[in-house]
């Protein structure tokens, strides 16, 4: 009996373990995809209304889903906040705390960060280029990422419960 | 030096005892709002009596920091004592105007093009900051500033009352209603503030004088009138009034005349056929008129050909003309537009 529960419990956690990464690839282009039509709504808000930061990213955190509206929300909020905070500063603060709480690698990291040396510095035209290029090389990251998902969401699932069956019948 | 701040004794123009405007609170907030918190808190320190004068704050790049104060222009050490001579004074530089630009524009230069374009943004409050450095041209044209080297934050304060004494000759007293004005004036003798007045108490009525209040529409084409922030009249303009901000003043007119029935139309520092043309159009609408021009006679209009062209419609009916014989903002003249020449009576209002 207690055997037993050994074993359930042992299948319990490698199924979850390999829930857990099966999920972690699942995110990634999900987030990823909320940052894209994020991004395209920053731009349309820049140049066709020129709308100041604070304001435009707040209406960025309204209109795409979490958890990448905390992100938007945060870089709006330090900004409305004034006091001589440049946009770099609030968008890599915010970054930050953001990055390591996603399921976004550094690649993708690297590309937002990346934006955020040239966020709300230039004229409209200019922002718009850089906009659009981080929009292309997230849409890259996240054919690469569905790729990955579509290949290892599945078999995490099964690896951790087979994994877990195996090592409960090596043990029984 | 330019100020397009309205110094305090505008209270000529008020016609009663001296008023006396220092800086409120509020508006020293609004600005501090702006400034890099090292320099609020030095310009905090500065004694009240000086502060309250607050004209201008002048940020010059690696130049000292430069205050306007009451008419004249001090720098200030670092713990706030105003001082004229530049030994030991706080030197501004790059990292200060690079804040005061973020705060400004929220962190959006993108966002100040159009600003950057004429020269000068509109703060909260109706403060506006003057800005220079180096022009980008497009086709002959200014594009956009770069490499900005100088600001200058004026500090803005409305004057209500500045129309006391004058609006009772204003009003045609057989039909109720306001007389198609020209305020003729000199650059800096309170020509916008009294402006400002003036739409405010048409547009709010003046039961006094029996004057219901007016639906008003203002073309702001510099945002001096109203003093909008994004779009927002930052200075009390009355309850009826439509301001139309940073809209060439011709079209402008032509848009309220269409879309907004206005009773009466104001505009500042017309000059051009093409707007006096547009002011034709408003007439023929029966919609009454406040218009400023600069100049300091009716001889000199009538030299220059769109001023002289407004004169010979003889539709205008009140011509007021401001000086500074007795201070900024003094009316020296009224004149009946129906009998131009003849009416030379010096009114003297304070």
């Amino acid at each position: 009996m207690l055997k037993l529960i050994g074993g359930l419990l042992v299948l319990a956690a490698s199924g979850l373990g390999g829930w857990q990464v099966s999920r972690s690839y699942a995110r990634r282009p999900v987030e990823l995809r909320q940052f894209i039509a994020a991004l395209q709504v920053l731009e349309t808000e820049i140049t066709y209304a020129a709308t100041p930061l604070p304001e435009a990213l707040g209406g960025v955190a309204e209109q795409v889903g979490v958890p990448v509206a905390f992100f938007f929300r945060q870089v709006a909020g330090d900004l409305g906040a004034h006091r001589g905070c440049s946009a770099r500063e609030a968008w890599h603060k915010a970054l930050d705390y953001y990055g390591p709480r996603s399921a976004l690698g550094a690649s993708d990291l690297g590309i937002l960060r990346g934006l955020g040396n040239s966020i709300g510095i230039s004229d409209r035209e200019d922002q718009s280029k850089h906009l659009r290029l981080a929009g292309e090389q997230l849409k890259i990251a996240m054919a690469m990422a569905e790729d990955a998902a579509g290949k290892n969401v599945k078999m995490w699932n099964y690896m951790g419960l087979l994994g877990g069956l195996v090592i409960v019948l090596a043990l029984y | 030096m330019s100020r397009y701040v309205i110094p305090k004794s505008v209270h000529t123009i008020a016609g009663s005892a001296r008023i006396t405007v220092g800086v409120p609170a509020g508006a020293w907030r609004q600005i501090a709002s702006v400034l890099p918190s090292n320099l609020a808190e030095m310009i905090g320190r500065v004694p009240l009596r000086y502060l309250a004068d607050l004209e201008e704050i002048r940020l010059r790049r690696d130049r000292p920091l430069m205050l306007g104060l009451g008419g004249s222009d001090y720098f200030i050490r670092q713990d706030g004592t105003p001082v004229s001579e530049s030994s030991g004074v706080y030197v501004v530089n790059a990292v200060d105007l690079e804040k005061v630009l973020h705060n400004i524009s929220g962190s959006s230069m993108y966002a100040l093009e159009e600003e950057l374009k004429n020269g000068y943004v509109t703060l909260p409050g109706g403060h506006r900051v003057g800005l220079t450095g180096k022009a980008v041209l497009e086709n002959g044209r200014v594009k956009t500033l770069k490499y900005l080297s100088g600001l200058n934050i004026r500090v803005c304060r409305e004057i209500k009352g500045a129309a006391d004494g004058l609006i009772k000759h204003l009003i045609d007293r057989r039909v109720q209603n306001i007389y198609h004005t020209v305020i003729l004036s000199p650059p800096r003798c309170g020509k916008t503030t009294l402006l400002r007045d003036l739409v405010r108490q048409v547009s709010n009525g003046l039961p006094g004088l029996q004057l219901a209040g007016r639906t008003v529409g203002v073309v702001d084409e510099r945002s001096e009138i109203a003093g909008c922030h994004r779009g927002l009249p930052q200075m009390d303009v009355g309850v009826r009034t439509d301001v139309l901000d940073g809209c060439p003043k011709a079209q402008g007119m032509m848009i309220l005349l269409r879309a907004m029935s206005p009773d009466v139309i104001v505009t500042d520092e017309i000059g051009s056929m093409e707007d006096i043309h547009a002011l034709e159009e408003v007439f023929n609408a029966g919609v009454r008129v406040i218009v400023t021009i600069h100049g300091s006679s009716l001889r000199e209009l009538a030299n220059r050909p769109a001023l002289k062209y407004l004169l010979q419609l003889n539709i205008i009916e009140r011509f007021v003309l401001l000086g500074r014989s007795r201070g900024v903002g003094t009316v020296e003249k009224i004149y009946n537009g129906n009998d131009l020449p003849s009416l030379g009576v010096k009114m003297c209002l304070s």
